[in-house]
């Protein structure tokens, strides 16, 4: 099968500075991708150049296409919702969906009616008069009613209450992803996203520093809780990370057996947040 | 192609609604500020009957040419309001959806950059003053209409008064020809507008007008000429579509001259010199002064990272 999305030393440089860093990479379809990094890593960046909205140096192939080149086919097959994405204020929900209408091919207006139909969203309100979760309710409406292979989301929930980003995620996987659709989404509310996920990356200083199946990570990562003698011999299996926990220590291994650290403590997979923590400061030390 | 352009139009009419909006309120007022001239002459019995009298006695050429005055009295005043909402609506077109953070929703539709900018440039040049037109022919429907009410009250024939003697196609034509080359000519500004619109971090009025202001100064101040200042200026007010006219003098509240109708013939079509339009190699240069702004105006659009 060929990937969906296909990186290859992929860069981007404003000015002197690399926002993305000869990045390299593979999304296969029917996946959920995390991209995962710190404000400035370069996430936005690096989505941009794979939704054609900035260029880059490298080589990046999505759906076959060049993204800078070929947008406007690209865009017919993409949905994008982002923090920086908002909908026009002074637009009536009935003038957008009627917009898309005739300007997206892929678009079901049937079908954002009916997903809008569940919400307290009317078709003659205007954008400015919806709350901000109201707005990102409208704006998944939408991009759920088109028929597209890939949704990228770029802080989707950022600044909504808990109840309507529970809601977004959950409308997410229930309305859109289905057979063959892939979704590639980035976000700070780790944990949120956690058990959604297929795939995940992380990016630190425009480097990728993880690429991996979340099926693969209990048996790269290993997270330790030690004290003591232990403590002390489980330093010396290289953890590459490691910080206190009430007293305790907590080690992160990579590529170490978890039988043999069984001795020394408790031992767990570190959840996506940890990892990630132990990922950057880990590089850091 | 032309499906996605109608949306986009459509799209931009949805945002600027002054483009209607503005004609509109003129033709009302127009219409107005007539009602209540004709109420208030409407005190001096003896003036009316001077006035009914002196139409009556009019010559068929005169007659027309009064009622031609008439109704086009009123266009100057659309013009204006065109070419002003014209320059706010480019320099607002490419500029809003970058301020209130929009744009990145827009191209995420599949529309190209170029398709977008053209249809900005199509409202500018087509759209607006098609909007215009249709809004002049309405106020003149209303002038003379409301003309004839008041004749008919006062005892005179207004059928043959007003509506024999209108040669509405003929002076329609003519203005349909004049809001349709206007901009063609004036396009220079108009690309200008649009390339200022999708460049400017801030303040995109002031950007595109200070150029227009200093550039003539220092030409001024270092080359003792006034090359700039004549270029914006015979740019400005001399299109050579309406014979022995400056824009300059059309543009002036007292309208077309009444000899100049007269001498004519009465029609204001006949004025009008298409072939010394199109062969001005002024006109076909702003075009292309226009056509370079305005792919500047995609190149900005489609390059520029809004982080």
């Amino acid at each position: 099968m060929t990937s969906l999305i296909s990186a290859k030393n992929v860069s981007k440089k404003f000015g002197s500075f690399y926002a993305v860093d000869n990045v390299s990479f593979d999304i296969e379809p029917g996946t959920i991708t995390g991209l995962i990094g710190p404000n400035g890593a370069g996430k936005t960046t690096l989505l941009k150049a794979m939704l054609g909205l900035t260029d880059c140096q490298g080589s990046l192939s999505v759906l076959g296409l060049d993204p800078f080149r070929q947008r406007k086919e690209l865009m017919q097959n993409i949905c994008f919702i982002a923090d920086v994405s908002v909908l026009p204020r002074w637009i009536r929900v009935s003038q957008l969906l009627s917009f898309i209408e005739s300007i997206h091919p892929r678009f079901s207006r049937k079908r954002a009616e009916e997903l809008l139909a569940q919400t307290k969203i009317g078709a003659k309100a205007k954008v400015r008069e919806l709350s901000k979760g109201m707005v990102t309710q409208l704006h998944l409406s939408i991009i759920t009613a088109v028929d597209a292979k890939l949704l990228v989301l770029d802080e989707p929930t950022l600044g909504l209450d808990i109840i309507f980003r529970k809601e977004f995620y959950a409308n997410l996987l229930h309305d859109y992803f289905e057979e063959g659709r892939t979704i590639l989404v980035t976000t700070h509310q780790v944990e949120e996203i956690e058990n959604l996920l297929t795939d995940v990356m992380f990016i630190n200083d425009g480097k990728l520093i993880l690429d991996a199946t979340m099926d693969s990570l209990p048996d790269r990562y290993v997270e330790l809780m030690a004290s003591g003698e232990d403590a002390v011999r489980a330093r010396a299996l290289n953890p590459f990370y490691e910080r206190d926990v009430f007293g305790k220590k907590a080690f992160t291994f990579e590529g170490v057996d978890r039988d043999q650290l069984r001795e020394l403590g408790d031992v767990r997979t570190p959840g996506i947040a940890d990892l990630f923590v132990a990922k950057i400061k880990g590089a850091a030390a | 192609m032309i499906q996605t352009q109608i949306a986009l139009i459509q799209r931009e009419l949805w945002e600027h609604r002054a483009i209607y909006v503005a004609p509109l309120v003129i033709a009302v007022i127009v219409s107005l500020m007539l009602v209540t001239g004709q109420v208030a002459v409407s005190a001096f019995d003896q003036a009316i009957d001077i006035v009914i009298l002196g139409a009556t006695n009019l010559g068929d050429n005169e007659r027309a040419a009064a009622v031609t005055l008439m109704m086009t009295a009123t266009s100057p005043m659309f013009l204006i309001t065109m070419w002003i909402m014209t320059i706010f609506y480019a320099l607002d077109s490419l500029y809003a959806e970058r301020k209130d953070r929009s744009i990145l929703f827009w191209r995420s539709l599949p529309v190209t950059d170029a398709e977008t900018v053209v249809s900005k440039l199509l409202i500018a040049l087509i759209v607006i003053p098609l909007i215009t037109f249709a809004l002049i022919m309405l106020t003149h429907l209303m002038i003379l209409a409301i003309v004839s009410v008041w004749l008919g009250f006062h005892g005179a024939d207004a059928w043959h008064l007003i509506w024999q003697a209108a040669p509405l196609i003929d002076t329609w034509i003519a203005t349909l020809i004049f809001v349709l080359t206007l901009p063609l000519w004036l396009s220079p500004f108009i690309g200008w507008f649009l390339f200022v619109s999708a460049f400017a971090k801030r303040s995109p009025f002031l950007i595109a007008f200070l150029p227009m202001v200093i550039l003539p100064m220092l030409e001024k101040i270092t080359f003792g000429t006034t090359m700039f200042a004549q270029v914006f200026f015979t740019r400005s007010v001399r299109m050579p579509l309406v014979r022995g006219l400056d824009l300059s003098d059309f543009m002036s509240d007292s309208g077309i001259d009444q000899e100049v109708i007269a001498e004519s013939g009465l029609s204001l079509l006949s004025l009008i010199d298409i072939t010394s339009y199109l062969a001005s190699p002024g006109l076909w240069a702003g075009l292309v002064v226009c056509g370079l702004f305005t792919a500047a105006a995609v190149y900005m659009r489609r390059f520029r990272d809004e982080t």
